[in-house]
């Protein structure tokens, strides 16, 4: 699932970031040609935390940065005071039933920080999977980055509810968009068929 | 499940005084969502926002589809700016499919994406106008509305659910004789909308009740990661045309209207501007546009991708930044597709905003927040 | 035998013939006659022209129709027409209608489309028949913990109440329902039962969205009756009277907004907010509190709240006209009336006429209403016009503007009217 990314020719226009434009980052094969002022963000993370990230990506105007959950409230905490990005744009759950995980992949972007405006970093992190779900009671749990960023609230918890991730940390765990009777898988999980589909 | 209450369900012991309401979803004043609003006398103590009454499950449904029919389902959450909404994921689905998109295409989109813009301003402020009781200001914007509800008509044949964007391009190219109706009626538009200062911006009934209520301050906009109109009526200079332009609006010369006071006023007034500025760049852009050339790329009905990729767009929509996170596996059909809405993000604001308040405040704080829910449901 | 009475039998006809008569026969002799004796009996016929009025005489009017006027004007000069028609229920009731249609298609210019258009061919001006219909025939629901006996008495007391507002009200020399001495004070008194009628019944809904508006109400109401009644004290100096007609009539030669248009300002403003036009309809602000504590009413419960503030709309409209804009004075406009409105022709041995005219009203009394109506009517404009200009203003905004500013400005309308009256130009001794 780790990404390659080849270029869109669609977005071949003069870039005004202070890096020159980088046409292609051929994130598998030939790594040498990434754009630099996203390579040095990731440098920096990688400088900071070892292997304890893995650079997912590097192309134009976006980072992805892997991390365990262990690890994910410091790398976020280090995002956010070393690196400037203030708020978050998304946090997204995507299911893996095939590696048994759940991966939850925070956008993070900056007003602050001019530089930054154009970025995107893409902070992603799995929690374990199970079948059965009882939601917020088994292992698929992850920590919160509420404290970090406070604009994951409302995001984190969608992902309880469609996913079954619970936050620890979080507080204010409940539903938000599904019915309030809702007593069926969380529905953005793969084997939560839609009927006639 | 026994601590994670629904909300409205967790019946929590509270003071006599406290009354609590719940405005909403049949409520002449929440739009398509609830708000559990606890009130001490005329003040607001505790607001708890409920969306989900019109959750579609859009996500869900566009993994069972391929990258081409995803298009017309993906617009409904806001189908009165149903152009940007799909915008980023048309971006998404072009760098995953690996297609070039023609130039005219791309000021086609421009102009498209723009009136939207409009036409979903219009349909706020007529219904800012109401929650402010001023019936006026309802039905000039609904009114006007159709004048640029006419242009779209004329670019896509349908009225409202354009499905005009689709990867590659757009569906088909503008009629003959566009550009002059075009810019006849956006001049029209550009002049009825400045009218509206008279009636409403300028009301001083209007200013005395909506200056100074539900203060957002620069801070705070970008600790709740709010975004669009709301953003930049606290002071942060944030448009997606400027700082990260998508497609050609880097050739296009966008002012970004930001005001300081971050109150509801300046919340209200921030999208009347930008309305006035999308008329400028539709201007532009029908100068800019090259007069012929193709505005599609041809695509099979069932396009195959160029393998696993993750990418994720944004772009800036009638209520702010729109981003669409597309994950791939190689198959046709998006093995995940997550809508990051400007509404959902703005959301956060509004508990935080309304505490405090009082309860007349309530519908002026909330609709400035541009917020749209069944955009913020999906 | 034929298709449209195939099992017809003459016997069978003539019976029913005979039930028919049977029917009649005894329902004429047993309910009938002895009405009609009960009449002749009991019931005091009055005295016409000398004569008093027996059948054979109102038998007579098919003959002559003129020779009814004396009974019409009899009938005119009860308190039940008063009560009734002219210058009380019906009138205020027809003005109000034309008022809702007025307002809807002004309202409508203002807002560039066009309003009620199909009901009634000419400009939708049957709408309000419509809507009307449409409210007589709706369920009415009433909540299920509500105080259930008050809550239906509450529309109907809240009509009542305009009702006698109404009552108060001068239409022309002569015309009022209620002619009291003190009538301002009860303007006032009637006033002030607004308010309870409304907290009664959005208490008595037992529902907070009725709560919270019938509080509001309340609240807007009352600190608005002071500004009201202190705006009014200017008028009262100057005349020395409470009777609305003698107001009306010592405006003979101006109206009192020329000298007290402070205080004009001051009511019109009060009026609105008592009226809860927007923008002080806070009590029905409905992207608040729904439809304030007019929510849980429906059907014809509600119609009866609606018709009952469009008479007190029509009420206040009248009561600035009488107070400030010089009641029923105005030019003659309306001309005398022929003696006879055609002059007797001569058809052959017949002479047909003279036909007279209708001398049912005086000249003075038609040209005051005239001119009464049309300077509510103006009134009445003025109300309605802010609903096409002005958002809704909050409830603090309106207790200040309501406790601190206008009764400031109802103080200062007092003292211009004691300067006049002292200063003698005003007042006994002065122009008057």
């Amino acid at each position: 699932m780790s990404s390659d990314s080849e270029n869109p020719a669609t977005e071949a226009k003069p870039e005004e970031k202070p890096t020159p434009p980088k046409p292609a980052a051929k994130a598998e094969e030939k790594p040498e040609e990434l754009p630099a002022f996203e390579k040095g963000i990731s440098d920096k993370l990688v400088e900071k935390f070892g292997d304890k990230v893995q650079v997912d990506f590097v192309k134009e105007d976006r980072v992805g940065i892997k991390t365990s959950k262990e690890n994910v409230h410091d790398v976020a905490q280090f995002i956010r005071d070393d690196l400037h990005y203030d708020h978050a744009e998304s946090v997204t759950g995507v299911d893996f039933p095939a590696d048994n995980e759940i991966e939850v992949v925070y956008h993070l972007g900056s007003y602050t920080e001019s530089s930054l405006a154009r970025q995107v970093l893409t902070l992603a992190t799995r929690a374990p999977r199970e079948s059965n779900p009882i939601p917020g009671q088994d292992s698929t749990k992850l920590p919160s980055l509420r404290d970090v960023f406070y604009s994951v609230e409302f995001g984190e918890r969608e992902v309880f509810e469609m996913l079954g991730v619970y936050f620890d940390g979080h507080p204010d765990n409940r539903r938000l968009l599904l019915p309030e009777d809702w007593a069926d898988l969380p529905p953005l999980r793969k084997d939560f068929a839609i009927k006639g589909r | 499940m026994t601590d994670i209450m629904p909300p409205g369900l967790a019946l929590k012991k509270v003071d006599e005084r406290i009354m609590t309401l719940n405005v909403g979803p049949q409520h002449p004043g929440s739009g398509h969502m609830r708000i559990v609003v606890q009130i001490d006398g005329d003040y607001i103590v505790a607001c708890d926002p409920d969306p989900g009454y019109v959750h579609r499950g859009e996500e869900k449904m566009a993994e069972y589809r391929n990258y081409i029919t995803n298009v017309p389902h993906l617009e409904r959450p806001v189908i009165h700016d149903s152009c940007n909404v799909l915008y980023p994921y048309v971006l998404g689905a072009e760098e995953i499919l690996g297609i070039e998109v023609p130039e005219r295409a791309k000021y086609v989109r421009v102009i498209c994406s723009e009136l939207n813009r409009c036409i979903y301003t219009m349909y706020w402020l007529a219904i800012y106008g109401i929650f402010l009781g001023h019936s006026t200001m309802f039905m000039w914007p609904a009114g006007d509305r159709e004048l640029l509800i006419d242009l779209m008509e004329k670019v896509s044949g349908a009225r409202v659910t354009h499905a005009h964007f689709i990867p590659g391009g757009v569906r088909n190219d503008l009629p003959a004789n566009f550009e002059d109706v075009c810019l006849r009626q956006v001049n029209y538009f550009e002049k009825r909308i400045k009218e509206y200062a008279a009636v409403f911006y300028d009301n001083p009934i209007l200013i005395s009740r909506t200056r100074d209520t539900g203060v957002l301050t620069r801070e705070n906009a970008i600790r709740y990661g709010t975004t669009g109109s709301v953003l930049r009526a606290s002071g942060v200079d944030y448009d997606l045309r400027v700082k990260a332009p998508y497609d050609v609006y880097e050739e296009l010369d966008v002012h970004t209207n930001v005001l300081k006071e971050g109150d509801s006023y300046a919340r209200s007034k921030v999208p009347w501007l930008d309305m006035m500025e999308s008329c400028n760049i539709i201007r532009q852009a029908l100068q800019k546009m090259p007069k012929s050339g193709s505005v599609r790329t041809k695509l099979k009905p069932n396009p195959k991708t160029k393998g696993p990729a993750t990418v994720y767009k944004r772009v800036e929509s009638g209520r702010g930044s729109l981003g669409c996170y597309i994950v791939s596996d190689g198959k046709t059909e998006p093995y995940r597709v997550k809508m990051s809405v400007p509404s959902f993000r703005n959301l956060l604001a509004m508990p935080n905003l309304l505490i405090g308040e009082k309860l007349g405040n309530m519908p002026s704080v909330y609709w400035s927040l541009n917020y749209w829910p069944v955009e913020a449901d999906r | 035998m034929s298709a449209i009475a195939p099992k017809f039998k003459l016997s069978e006809f003539i019976k029913s013939l005979l039930d028919n008569a049977f029917w009649t026969v005894l329902l004429a002799s047993l309910i009938g006659l002895p009405a009609i004796q009960v009449v002749l009996f009991y019931i005091e016929m009055p005295v016409i022209n000398g004569e008093l009025l027996t059948p054979f005489l109102a038998l007579t009017w098919l003959a002559d129709p003129t020779r009814s006027l004396p009974i019409l004007k009899a009938f005119m000069a009860t308190d039940m027409f008063r009560v009734m028609v002219f210058p009380g229920f019906g009138f205020a009731a027809l003005i109000a209608a034309g008022t809702i249609f007025i307002e809807r298609k002004m309202l409508a210019k203002l807002q560039l489309r066009v309003g009620p258009f199909y009901c009634g061919k000419i400009e939708g001006i049957l709408q309000l028949m419509g809507d009307g219909l449409k409210l007589i025939s709706k369920e009415i629901i009433i909540p299920a913990k509500a105080d259930k006996p008050i809550f239906w008495a509450a529309p109907v007391i809240f009509v009542a109440t305009a009702a006698a507002f109404v009552a108060l009200i001068p239409v022309a020399p002569g015309w009022v329902v209620a002619d009291v001495d003190l009538g301002l004070l009860a303007v006032f008194a009637v006033i002030g039962f607004f308010p309870i009628v409304t907290i009664l019944s959005a208490w008595s809904a037992n529902s907070k969205f009725p709560f919270i508006g019938g509080i509001r109400a309340l609240f807007q109401m009352v600190s608005f009756e002071i500004p009201l009644i202190l705006s009014l004290l200017g008028v009262v100096i100057l005349t020395g009277t409470l009777n609305l007609s003698e107001i009306a009539a010592s405006q003979t030669n101006f109206p009192w907004i020329v000298f007290l248009p402070v205080g004009a300002i001051v009511f019109f403003i009060t009026m609105l907010a008592e009226l809860e036009r927007i923008p002080f309809d806070l009590p029905e602000a409905e992207s608040e509190i729904v439809a304030g504590w007019l929510t849980e009413f429906s059907g014809m419960m509600y119609g009866l709240v609606q018709l009952g503030t469009y008479l007190k709309l029509y009420a206040f409209a009248g009561l600035f006209v009488v107070l400030f804009l010089g009641g029923w004075n105005g030019p003659m406009v309306v001309p005398p009336f022929p003696e006879e409105l055609l002059t007797g022709v001569q058809v052959g041995p017949l002479t047909v006429g003279p036909f007279p005219g209708l001398p049912l009203f005086d000249q003075e009394m038609l040209n005051g209403t005239l001119w009464f109506v049309l300077k509510t009517v103006g009134v009445i404009f003025f109300i309605l016009l802010p609903r096409g200009v002005f958002p809704r203003i909050r409830i603090d905004m309106l207790l200040s503007l309501g406790w601190t500013k206008l009764i400031g400005l109802a103080f200062v309308n007092i003292f211009i009217a004691l300067g006049l009256l002292y200063a003698g130009v005003l007042g006994p001794g002065g122009l008057q």
